[in-house]
């Protein structure tokens, strides 16, 4: 359990310091059963911070995020450092764009935040319906107590828990200058019996149920801008010239879209089920980035965000790399 | 009366082990099969597996990339590269639903154009039997 008058306390001494530019953390969401990811400049703002079941947000996102790019002529840009509060799955992300050199570690400050499981908003909208004020939620023992309105009410952990916590091997953060709570036992293991279970359909099959999800896709790219990974600041899908995705919505630029982004997220996802839970429309994205991890796992024994130390797997290879399929 | 099905193919070539062998099967007179568009690259690894998921949508029925054999790469190391990318390609696009005998690759040398018929053989073949590619190409819009 973390104790958030510590949380804050680590936060406010960090903002004080000369060489910090921000700090991204959580706040209270304004309703429902989420947070809000909090950007925080001046020490006195410390107090907004949250932590508890209800943050899902994955604030490593928003660490190579900069403002108002280009810098005007005759400034210099921003080089002080960016602090972030991570769970343990937002740590690989800060792992993984180490690993790819997003930033140096020198230039980000890690709060790691060791989590016992958040609250899927989706499976506890279906439990108790919507709701007009935020919900505070309280995790005890095999329970979550929501306070919804100002009742309180209570829902099994087991049934509430978000699809990436169920299966969590990583609850303390992996990288990390300072914890603010003790580090918690793992209570998950991932088998990836989801991806066997999907794989014994035929093609035929795979394609019908894809064809019905790209389908619904609108194409409003919150998957890809909600993204940990997806930092590049031209992105191939909104390119122009060359044009590799037309922005129409029919099936076939849909299907390209996603099959682009899973793509480039092969070898580098972390699964931190952001693409998912953003998605306005229900696809199951992480469906996608699961088979890619688990076949990188599988062919090349290679698993993202785990390592600072790690070459990213698509820029090195491996003279015995499995090609059985190959001619 | 019912014609025989007759794929596109789709072939990216690299210039220096691929193209010179698909040549020698030319100047060879080794009759393959006319179902093969060329495209001549100068290294495997230049292809970019999104040129596969474009290719799909524009009308081809099946990929073959092609390059020299590992450690014969006239870059080093491109073929390692390609070989790393297609693997995974051919896995996501086999989780969405394209059969994976679309999508195709070989290592033929300068000196293999009796390979390279075999290989073309086999890339048609191969599409054959997975039909005409109407999954996800591109809806031609006239205005």
């Amino acid at each position: 359990m973390v104790d958030e008058t510590i949380l804050r306390e680590k936060a406010r001494e960090v903002l004080a310091r000369d060489d910090v530019r921000r700090l991204i953390g959580w706040k209270r969401g304004t309703y429902g059963y989420e947070s809000a990811p909090a950007v925080l400049k001046d020490a006195s703002q410390a107090d907004e911070l949250i932590f508890d079941p209800t943050c899902v947000q994955n604030p490593a996102s928003f660490i190579t995020l900069e403002e108002k790019l280009p810098v005007p002529r005759g400034q210099d840009p921003d080089t002080r450092k960016v602090a972030v509060l991570v769970k343990g799955c937002d740590s690989r992300a800060v792992v993984q764009q180490l690993v790819e050199k997003a930033y140096t570690r020198d230039g980000v400050i890690v709060l790691g935040v060791p989590c016992t499981g958040v609250v899927d908003r989706r499976k506890a909208q279906k439990m108790f319906g919507d709701t007009s004020e935020p919900v505070m939620i309280k995790e005890e023992g095999d329970k979550f107590v929501f306070i919804i309105d100002g009742e309180t009410r209570e829902g099994p952990r087991a049934e509430l828990l978000a699809d990436k916590c169920v299966r969590c091997r990583f609850p303390n953060p992996l990288v990390y200058d300072e914890l603010v709570a003790d580090e918690v036992a793992v209570w998950g293991a991932d088998e990836f019996a989801d991806v066997d279970e999907f794989e014994k359909m035929s093609p035929p099959e795979k394609w019908k149920f894809w064809e019905e999800q790209f389908s619904k896709c609108i194409r409003c790219y919150s998957c890809r801008n909600v993204c940990p990974m997806c930092y590049c600041l031209e992105c191939v899908v909104t390119k122009q010239k060359p044009q590799w995705t037309r922005r129409s919505t029919d099936v076939s630029e849909n299907t390209a879209y996603h099959i682009q982004r899973a793509w480039h997220l092969s070898g580098r996802c972390i699964e931190c089920g952001e693409c998912e839970r953003v998605c306005p429309v229900d696809i199951p994205i992480t469906t996608l980035n699961r088979k890619m991890t688990r076949d990188v796992k599988e062919l090349f024994s290679y698993e993202p965000g785990v390592d600072v130390e790690a070459e990213p797997l698509l820029s090195c290879y491996n003279p015995q790399d499995p090609e059985e399929y190959i001619m | 009366m019912s014609e025989e099905y007759e794929p596109n193919i789709l072939a990216f070539l690299c210039n220096w082990c691929s193209y010179a062998g698909a040549d020698l099967a030319g100047t060879s007179r080794t009759h393959y099969l006319p179902n093969i568009k060329i495209i001549r690259v100068m290294c495997s690894g230049r292809v970019n597996p999104l040129f596969l998921v474009n290719a799909l949508q524009q009308g081809a029925d099946g990929v073959l990339i092609s390059g020299c054999h590992p450690g014969d790469c006239h870059y080093l190391e491109g073929n390692f590269y390609a070989r790393r990318r297609f693997m995974l390609m051919r896995k996501l696009l086999e989780h969405v639903g394209v059969d994976p005998g679309r999508v195709n690759m070989s290592w033929v040398s300068a000196s293999e154009g009796a390979k390279f018929k075999e290989v073309i053989d086999e890339t048609v073949a191969k599409a054959k039997e997975a039909g005409p590619m109407d999954q996800f190409r591109r809806r031609q819009l006239n205005w």
